[in-house]
């Protein structure tokens, strides 16, 4: 198996990107109007504590000046300090991060668990009743704003049916599962109906391909046809499709964050953005990018594992 | 001589007889659903409401305010004595009083708290206090302040939460060079001498109080308070999602109910819905440079600001906006901020004559102007698209800006707003603090609108070490006339806090400043 050198290679791309990354958030921030003091100091501020405060952070040092501070500290491991928190960047983002992880991956997992079979169903049944109801529904689910879905969830089972919590974060793992179910639920649906509309037509199109025809007309059970000829094959389009929604299931996590009252660091980035906290920003923005560089790590070997031409 | 105690004393005796009355419940947790987390326990360094409005919980002050906001009564000090010359303000402190580790709380801690809280370097609160000159701690029992000039405000400044009293040695032994660092490291784990002391804090999720029981104080029963064993504070940023919360029964409180919803919450059988006094004011700040960008300002012309308040039916928006909850402003400062003055809303509603005003200004085909919206503000946006409706009929074209808080702030501080909206809480229960910002133009420019009145400026520095209540009041009755009439704003409403509590809270009490008060909260089992 020659995954190893794509691997490396793969990782070795990963560096100048987050370069990129690095030099464009820190200038988009500085871009953005207004400085942290005067957004932390709000409306009240006299110019002589913004001039102090924005002198201690070292502000009003040259852009170029700030941004070698800045690299230096990153090459030894340091984010910087939030300026509204007043915690360590890393602090904050091993705080926050993994809460978002969880709750991004429990909902890829239930869209995946959602999409796969009632792809598999709709496709088979197409244009029957049970794929007119499928469609239908998840048609509604991907429609539905995602904190309009979230609260209605909330209200009918966390407050009227009290099988959920209403919201927050709880303690422990199991705990946090429980939490997490709702607003993971939230997120997962409108990925799952893409996932599904993918899967569907790449099924009917696989179905219908000639090498499917060969392999039953080899006498192949429906099973192993279905399994190892159409689910394969058809995969390899939503593995990509799923790889690419990870990003969005992130941005998607800010506004379930909210409405769930959950400490991710969807809630903290917004703040922060709000805040012009420059070093949270950064971090986090860094700490998001290697995370969604790994997930598309992650696709490209899954999906090279589909489809052995990718490796080439 | 003066002697402010008797006065304290029996306001102090007023407001806790109706508790008092009832038979208390001690124990029990509440569980107190906020809007934001805090961010930084410090109460000099401090500067957002979030931290404001629990840190007495915390940390205690030499005088505490009175429920209704407007006086003071005893703290940790219990009696104060101002000299006859006004200069020297000599406090008793009280008997027995320990930090929440159980050390003594000492005259030399008073002394470096009150000295830290007046550095000039430290933080934005210490013009609260700007008049303090040196702290001494005379003996034992006795702090002696000397101030540079004689302060009407000074005991209302010694129930701020900025001066609140710290443990000095624990404080300076906390890593760090400079004050700042020390603060960061002291205020993971404070030490104070309010009812209660933090536990655990899980930033942007929970934060857990815990009953400090070295408290002072005395409940009802004759007990120390508080009465809870702690206080839990949930943050839950959603207002849909908090009021569940609490309709469900995972909170006992709720803050900042969206006047939309106080009315249902009224009439929910397990809830009380609060609506406490407050000194929150919503207004229109307007540039009255004559030039804004470049371009003319019609804003600069008295008369224009005058037809545009007449053009503005604040009833109209106080049932749009705040359900009715609001109500229209007598003055530029709240009602509940002593010393305001004025019993009438101001410019009722009177199209005919904004439009007189309008033509005598030279606008009698009105101009066209913008203000800054808070995006995703839907009280803002709600009065904002009123405005543009409502002046419309004077002929004024508004166009709306929505941006974030940060961007206005930038184009406020430098003045090259048009208008925009604001609201405002006292920190203090003193006038001055408001009218320092909205009309002494050496502080902001008045509100960075550029307006200016010399009588106005005189009248506020008279009336910073004006001793005379009579003549401070009369002082403050004229400001607040003129500003009225010529200023650059155009007052909305004021509005109460909407607190809904579960119906088993007793005791919970926010005051005008905004505080959150939980030494006399209990709950019935």
């Amino acid at each position: 198996m020659s995954l190893l050198p794509y691997l490396l290679r793969r990782l070795a791309q990963l560096v100048p990107t987050l370069l990129f990354i690095a030099v464009v958030v820190f200038l988009l921030v500085r871009l953005l109007p207004g400085d942290p003091a005067s957004a932390m100091l709000g409306d009240r501020a006299r110019d002589a504590d913004v001039a102090r405060i924005n002198h201690d952070l070292g502000l009003d040092k040259p852009l170029a000046i700030q941004f070698l501070y800045f690299l230096k500290a990153v090459a030894t491991g340091d984010l910087g300090t939030s300026i509204t928190l007043k915690l360590p960047v890393t602090t904050l983002i091993a705080q926050r991060v993994p809460v978002t992880l969880l709750l991004t991956a429990m909902s890829a997992v239930i869209a995946v668990v959602l999409a796969l079979p009632l792809a598999f169903l709709s496709a088979l049944r197409r244009g029957k009743e049970a794929d007119v109801v499928i469609r239908g529904v998840f048609q509604v689910g991907l429609s539905m704003p995602v904190f309009y879905l979230g609260l209605v969830l909330l209200t009918v089972f966390g407050a009227r049916l009290g099988w959920f919590p209403v919201g927050g974060y709880g303690t422990g793992l199991a705990d946090h599962l429980y939490h997490l179910f709702l607003p993971a639920l939230t997120l997962a649906l409108s990925l799952s109906a893409v996932l599904m509309r993918n899967l569907r037509a790449a099924i009917i199109a696989v179905v219908g391909a000639e090498y499917v025809d060969f392999a039953r007309a080899k006498g192949l059970r429906a099973r192993t046809v279905m399994l190892r000829h159409v689910l394969r094959n058809a995969l390899i389009s939503t593995v990509t499709l799923f790889g690419l929604s990870v990003g969005t299931l992130l941005g998607g996590a800010v506004v379930t964050e909210t409405v769930f009252a959950i400490p991710g660091a969807g809630r903290l980035m917004i703040d922060s953005i709000y805040g012009r906290d420059y070093p949270v920003v950064q971090g986090m923005t860094l700490a998001l990018a290697v995370l969604v560089s790994v997930t598309f790590l992650l696709t490209d070997i899954l999906q090279a594992s589909l489809d052995p031409r990718v490796k080439r | 001589m003066k002697l402010f105690q008797a006065a304290a004393l029996s306001a102090a005796l007023l407001v806790s007889a109706s508790p008092a009355a009832m038979a208390v419940e001690r124990g029990g947790v509440m569980t107190y659903g906020r809007y934001a987390d805090s961010l930084f326990l410090d109460p000099v360094l401090n500067d957002a409401n979030v931290d404001i409005w629990v840190l007495s919980n915390l940390y205690d002050t030499l005088l505490l305010p009175t429920d209704d906001g407007q006086g003071v009564q005893p703290g940790l000090a219990t009696a104060w004595k101002i000299s006859d010359d006004a200069k020297t303000v000599t406090l008793t402190m009280r008997d027995g009083i320990k930090f929440s580790d159980g050390t003594p709380i000492t005259t030399e801690d008073v002394a470096w708290s009150l000295t830290r809280a007046a550095n000039p370097k430290n933080g934005i609160w210490n013009f609260l206090v700007e008049s303090i000159d040196k702290v001494t701690a005379t003996d034992a029992k006795t702090v002696t302040i000397t101030l540079k000039h004689p302060d009407p405000a000074i005991l209302s400044a010694l129930t701020v939460f900025n001066t609140a009293v710290l443990p000095e040695k624990a404080f300076e032994a906390s890593p760090g060079d400079t004050d700042e660092a020390k603060a960061k490291a002291f205020s993971e784990h404070p030490i104070g001498s309010g009812p209660f002391m933090l536990q655990s804090w899980t930033r942007g999720q929970e934060m857990k109080l815990v009953k400090n029981p070295y408290y002072w104080d005395k409940g009802a029963d004759g007990q120390p308070l508080p009465y809870l064993d702690g206080v839990t504070f949930e943050v839950i940023p959603d207002d849909a999602t908090r009021i569940l919360k609490l309709q469900s029964g995972d909170l006992d409180g709720a803050e900042f109910i969206p006047y939309a919803r106080v009315s249902e919450l009224k009439s929910d059988p397990k809830l009380n819905m609060m609506l406490y006094p407050s000194t929150r004011v919503e207004y229109v700040t307007l540039n009255v440079r004559p030039q804004v960008a470049g371009k003319d300002n019609p804003l600069s012309n008295e008369k224009v600001r005058q037809a545009l308040n007449y053009a503005t039916n604040k009833e109209a928006i106080i049932q749009i906006v705040t359900h009715g909850v609001g109500k229209p402003l007598t003055s530029f400062m709240s009602s509940a901020t002593p010393l305001h003055t004025g019993d009438k809303p101001l410019y009722p509603y009177d199209l005919a004559k904004a439009k007189a005003l309008m033509k005598d200004a030279g606008f009698a085909n009105g101009f066209s102007t913008s203000l800054l919206v808070l995006a995703g503000n839907q009280d803002e946006l709600g009065i904002a698209t009123a405005l543009q409706q409502m002046w419309g009929q004077i002929g004024v074209k508004l166009e709306l800006s929505q941006v974030d808080n940060a961007s206005r702030t930038q184009q406020y501080r430098d003045g090259t707003f048009t208008m925009r909206l604001a609201a405002w809480t006292d920190d203090i229960a003193d006038p001055n603090e408001i009218t320092s910002y909205f009309a002494y133009s050496p502080t902001i420019d008045a509100l960075h609108s550029g307006w200016k009145n010399a009588e106005v400026d005189t009248l506020y520095q008279a009336s910073q070490s004006e001793m005379d209540r009579t003549k401070r009041a009369a002082d403050y009755a004229k400001i607040q006339e003129i500003f009225n009439a010529t200023g650059p704003t155009l007052p909305l409403y004021e509005t109460p806090y909407p607190v809904a509590l579960a119906k088993k809270v007793n005791g919970f009490m926010q005051i005008p400043l905004g505080n959150n008060i939980f030494r006399a909260t209990w709950l019935q089992k």
